[in-house]
């Protein structure tokens, strides 16, 4: 009834330090069993202390590859590339001349192009006075609107008689090909 | 191993905050220190002996990449350990083609030989290969307990665990590892068994 919370006291023993509970030694007092789960435990620990150094010898040594040169970090690069699958996309096959042409041709149009669309020379000092007079006459827009909106209205009028030429002319034309009279009808008188 | 070597004598946390510094001379040494003990640690656990040496590698590179992160005021093992858990983990995440990669190989390596009985494992140590044969989880928290000298809490926290768990582990490692030297292991421990039987009495 005792022996399995007495064992787990011993392993609490090795594990922590702490002293057996009474009931526990007293029960190793008296189980043989248990008795000897407690011998081999405490033997256990100094056993395979000692026992690892010869076990840990028997190891086969291996290479880690850090005694290359280049160190891990080169090692890693070695290692990538020596694993590396090799790639299945089929590379470019750039033959001289073609490229040489493509070239040519790049840099003759490159070199229309910039002729064609020369950079904007730096402002001078009569470029500088044609802007401010551009600005000014921007400002007195307001006072010249009035007559830009009376020729405006005038070419509107121009073409209003000229449809209305056009209209009348055309009921002309009808009344004198079908003998028929249509009359203007007058405008509805004003309420 | 030079016995004049000075980089010899140094602690391994004193070689880690060289090698953080830019020292690769103080990391080869670390990894000269561990690669068996941590190739022991993952042996078990990845079924082949090229599988541990790739894991070991990794481990090493991982932790060289990331040395500047390493802080000194912990033990270079346990941050060691924990790297070398992780990226096993990671390894086993990593899809189920590669599952079924590894356990083809596996087959092809065949069973353990220390679990099979086949080998007395590398050094012919009767309790360390006893201790193979109790399973990956067993062996692992025996061996940082006794081949690294880890504490409860360091060891729950290389193995991502909480502290009862691996108190459980270590308790059920004993137990079976008790039952299975028997006699050679009473032989062993008979000189200490009277102590034992004092210090229980008392």
């Amino acid at each position: 009834m005792w022996c399995k919370p007495s064992r787990w006291m011993v392993s609490r023993s090795e594990d922590t330090g702490r002293k057996l509970p009474g009931f526990a030694g007293r029960h190793i007092g008296r189980c043989r069993a248990c008795g000897e789960f407690a011998r081999s435990s405490a033997a256990l620990a100094s056993r395979l202390r000692g026992e690892r150094a010869a076990w840990l010898a028997g190891v086969p040594d291996f290479s880690l590859g850090f005694e290359s040169d280049a160190g891990p970090a080169g090692t890693v690069g070695r290692a990538a590339a020596a694993d590396k699958p090799a790639s299945r996309r089929p590379r470019l096959g750039l033959r001289p001349l073609p490229v040489a042409a493509a070239v040519l041709v790049v840099a003759a149009a490159a070199l229309v192009l910039f002729r064609s669309a020369p950079r904007a020379p730096a402002p001078t000092a009569q470029g500088r006075a044609a802007a401010r007079a551009a600005i000014a006459d921007l400002r007195s827009a307001p006072a010249r609107l009035q007559g830009v909106l009376g020729e405006a209205e005038s070419s509107l009028e121009r073409e209003r008689r000229v449809l209305e030429q056009s209209v009348t002319s055309a009921f002309e034309y009808l009344q004198t090909r079908l003998n028929i009279r249509i009359e203007r009808k007058e405008a509805p008188k004003p309420l | 191993m030079a016995e004049n070597d000075p980089i010899a004598e140094k602690t391994d946390e004193e070689l880690a905050f060289e090698a953080r510094s830019g020292s690769r001379r103080s990391f080869e040494e670390l990894a000269i220190r561990y690669k068996r003990r941590l190739f022991v640690y993952l042996r078990p656990r990845l079924g082949s002996d090229e599988d541990a040496e790739d894991a070991v590698q990794d481990t090493f590179l991982k932790l060289f990449r990331n040395i500047g992160s390493y802080d000194p005021a912990y033990r270079f093992s346990t941050w060691l350990y924990t790297s070398a858990n992780r990226l096993v983990i990671d390894s086993f995440r990593r899809g189920a083609a590669e599952r079924a990669a590894l356990a083809s190989n596996r087959a092809a390596d065949g069973p353990d030989p220390v679990a099979t009985g086949e080998s007395s494992g590398p050094g012919g140590s009767g309790l360390w290969d006893a201790a193979r044969t109790l399973g990956e989880s067993r062996f692992r928290v025996l061996w940082l307990r006794y081949g690294e000298d880890m504490t409860i809490e360091e060891i729950a926290a290389v193995l991502g665990r909480t502290r009862l768990a691996v108190r459980v582990l270590l308790h059920r490692a004993r137990t079976g590892l008790a039952g299975k030297l028997g006699p050679a292991a009473r032989r062993a421990a008979r000189p200490q068994a009277e102590t034992v039987r004092g210090a229980a009495g008392r």
